[in-house]
């Protein structure tokens, strides 16, 4: 009997070693930066050399002294109000979809199935070629040139088009396996009682699939707040534009010369702003990392396939 | 049939945006193709410098996917079967590089191979691991292993728990239920897992881009000579590196398909 104890005990350690292992590599990977924030004094010399001009002083400070940059809050205002646009956007045309791949026969149902779900695993950086090729050739350039406005390189339409492409994608993988999950018996019955078909939805599975569409909205976002390739390819950053570039409602709303924060990452750190950068970073893992926590909590599932 | 006809907008709406919906994404994907036409398809495809890219991703993806399938497995048992203190705040740290953005995993890999394991790897051995293609394969680790912890984990989910107790009071040992009842339970899922693993290791390149850098023929895997060739204005390059992804991720999700199974991550 001891002896199965012993052979229990040393199988279950075996399993933990592994599941270990990648917990203290992925808290080694993040928490050992935390001494990036730090400025040195080579950062400080070379900056000297390198540097604009006023930007110095902040940038000689601990974390590049970023709560002290209106670039800092610029960005992360122009993230959170894009994703949540982007999460809204995606909710409203998620639903619908979602209903109809689950409960409809349409034609090309299984093309959208593989197309939705490759998505997941198809580069960033392809989706953003996707995009440009799509926007900036062929009709609907013309279309752009006749209305006298861009979808690239962009802030209103341009980011949200970006963002929307992959947050969509992940969203729906929640809400149609919830759809999937409600029995469509339940709004037969209820339309067999005189409901309408729109009532039927609304009373009947919308509570019930209620769970999972939060899930849904959670999983957007989330994918929402962590694009990066997409952005970059089809806006670029906006740090560097003259004010003049920005429409007056981009600047009533505080979004003029700001990037997407994982932009952002990229390009302090590519600049040498070593300290800035990660401290961008360290903003998102805490979002990251807070909304994937409270993912595991409810239990949300987003299937890949 | 007055019945059938009330409140008929709402199907109605729902097919009419799942259609334009559809066929907007269908308009990506293939917008490549329509840019690039037959004859230049053809033509970049016919060019070495495509496949030897092609066999560079192929190869790092196959090596990153192997060594994240040796962690993942077990880990993704552990993380199924076992209960203890914290196990959502542990899930949640292990699931982080592939919640945020790429770019900061990148970021972050940039930060740690000076230190501790690393220097010493490459004091003691000689191996590098940075600006080289052990760079490509520590990207690729970092964010697969995550990924496919998760999707085991998703698959060792499948599986009720009552036919390790069977086994179980039957008299076999722990070892001998996991490999003769619960890994041939879990086959295709851990074929179907073991496919999108590889496709999301083929499709990494953010964290390159930090971390990694671009020397031609030897760390450019093809998402990252997208970006690249991008840079350098080659958009014949770029379009036709973007249809051999998107192959790559179509015919992924298209073999899974096949097997069959529901899989979920998060």
């Amino acid at each position: 009997m001891s002896g199965e104890r012993h052979s229990r005990k040393n199988f279950n350690a075996f399993f933990y070693s592994f599941a270990g292992f990648l917990f203290l590599y992925s808290a080694y990977l993040f928490l050992s930066n935390l001494d990036q924030l730090f400025v040195t004094e080579a950062a400080v010399k070379t900056r000297e050399i390198t540097s604009w001009g006023e930007d110095r002083e902040i940038l000689n400070q601990f974390a590049g002294g970023f709560w002290k940059d209106p670039y800092f809050w610029k960005s992360l205002n122009l993230t959170l109000v894009i994703t949540i646009m982007t999460t809204l956007i995606a909710t409203i045309l998620g639903i619908p979809t979602a209903y109809a791949l689950s409960r409809y026969r349409i034609p090309g149902k299984s093309v959208a199935e593989v197309l939705f779900s490759s998505l997941m695993v198809m580069p960033g950086s392809v989706i953003g070629i996707c995009l440009i090729v799509m926007f900036n050739y062929g009709p609907l350039w013309d279309l752009q040139n006749l209305l006298g406005f861009r979808f690239a390189h962009s802030i209103f339409p341009g980011m949200v088009i970006a963002s929307l492409v992959l947050s969509f994608a992940f969203g729906m993988s929640a809400w149609k396996a919830t759809f999937d999950s409600v029995n469509p018996r339940f709004e037969q019955v209820a339309r067999s009682l005189g409901s309408s078909r729109w009532r039927a939805f609304k009373t009947v599975t919308l509570p019930l699939a209620k769970s999972g569409i939060v899930t849904g909205i959670i999983l957007a976002w989330t994918r929402a707040m962590a694009e990066f390739s997409a952005v970059l390819f089809f806006c670029g950053t906006f740090r560097e534009l003259p004010a003049s570039r920005f429409s007056d409602f981009t600047r009533f709303l505080q979004m003029d010369q700001a990037d997407w924060v994982s932009v952002a990452v990229w390009a302090q750190v590519e600049f040498g702003n070593i300290e800035y950068g990660f401290a961008l970073a360290f903003i998102l893992v805490l979002i990251g990392g807070i909304s994937v926590y409270v993912m595991h909590r409810i239990g949300a599932k987003g299937y890949v396939w | 049939m007055a019945l059938r006809s009330r409140g008929g907008w709402w199907p109605a709406l729902c097919i009419g945006t799942a259609s334009i919906i559809l066929a907007v994404y269908l308009l990506l994907v293939t917008s490549n193709w329509i840019y690039l036409g037959w004859h230049d398809t053809l033509y970049f495809f016919s060019k070495s410098r495509m496949w030897e890219r092609f066999w560079l991703t192929v190869w790092t993806a196959t090596v990153s996917t192997s060594l994240s399938l040796l962690i993942g497995i077990p880990a993704g048992y552990a993380l199924s079967r076992f209960r203890f203190p914290c196990c959502y705040l542990v899930a949640s740290i292990i699931d982080l590089p592939i919640v945020v953005s790429p770019a900061v995993v990148g970021a972050f890999l940039f930060g740690i191979t000076t230190r501790f394991p690393f220097d010493w790897i490459s004091e003691y051995y000689g191996i590098y691991i940075g600006r080289n293609v052990y760079g490509v394969l520590l990207v690729q680790f970092t964010v697969t292993a995550a990924f496919c912890a998760r999707l085991m984990k998703a698959s060792f989910d499948m599986i009720p728990t009552r036919f390790e107790a069977v086994s179980h009071s039957l008299g076999a040992s722990p070892l001998r239920t996991f490999f003769k009842v619960l890994l041939p339970m879990a086959k295709n899922g851990i074929i179907a897992s073991m496919i999108v693993v590889w496709a999301r290791a083929a499709a990494e390149w953010e964290g390159l881009m930090l971390f990694v850098g671009a020397t031609e023929g030897k760390t450019d895997i093809m998402p990252f000579a997208i970006y690249l060739d991008w840079n350098g204005g080659m958009m014949g390059w770029v379009t036709s590196m973007s249809i051999v992804c998107i192959l790559m991720a179509v015919s992924a999700i298209s073999a899974v398909k096949i097997i069959g199974g529901r899989s979920n991550v998060w």
